[in-house]
């Protein structure tokens, strides 16, 4: 009885409960999005929707609250030759879709939604409208 | 103009309200256990954040309780 009470530590550590918690708010954060996905009623799915938004956030200060603590490994930064290899990919497939596009609908141009702050005025600067095209 | 909830709507509420009363559980635990300040702190705050969760699940179900069909509908 007197053990009972005064044994307040936890079997797991507190990185672990931490852990815990933000490999299931990862996971909550999907369930509500898919859960919104699929919502009929408009107000359940405003309900959901904002639900996304919350836990998104609330993972967001875990995993900040976490790292600072050194409690969460950071992965490794993609090397500069991957870089380069997707961005040559995806630059070629790119142009073979928009050439897909002339073809079927006489051209339509895209704006990217790639706009980070200290890039943009340079950007903006060397090709007057649109940034990472 | 409410619609009455479906049935896998429900089913989405229930699981996530689980969820809720899972995160909140988690929570405290690390809240009486921990020894991080910032850690302890933030969970603290995150149990008022699932517990309103909680609560707005809880009242989407009440909300549509009024509307809702007592037979199966095809």
């Amino acid at each position: 009885m007197y053990q009972q009470q005064q044994q307040k530590q936890s079997v797991l550590t507190e990185e672990d409960l931490a852990g815990g918690i933000l490999s299931d708010l990862k996971r909550i954060v999907r369930e509500y999005a898919t859960a919104a996905t699929e919502s009929t009623c408009p107000d359940i799915r405003q309900l959901f929707t904002k639900l996304t938004d919350n836990t998104l956030a609330l993972q967001g200060q875990m995993f900040q609250a976490m790292q600072q603590a050194n409690m969460y490994n950071t992965a490794s930064p993609a090397l500069r030759q991957e870089l380069d290899k997707q961005a040559k990919q995806y630059q070629q497939t790119k142009q073979k879709t928009n050439q897909f596009l002339q073809q079927t609908l006489g051209g339509q141009q895209s704006q990217t939604l790639y706009t980070p702050q200290m890039q943009q005025s340079s950007q903006q600067q060397q090709n007057g409208q649109t940034h990472y095209m | 103009m409410i619609q009455p909830m479906t049935a896998k709507e429900l089913e989405y509420i229930a699981d996530s309200m689980s969820n809720e009363d899972a995160q909140i559980k988690q929570c405290a635990a690390l809240v009486a256990t921990g020894t991080t300040p910032a850690l302890t702190s933030l969970a603290s705050q995150m149990i008022q954040t699932h517990q309103q969760h909680y609560d707005s699940l809880l009242h989407a179900i009440s909300h549509h309780q009024q509307m809702a069909p007592t037979q199966p509908q095809q």
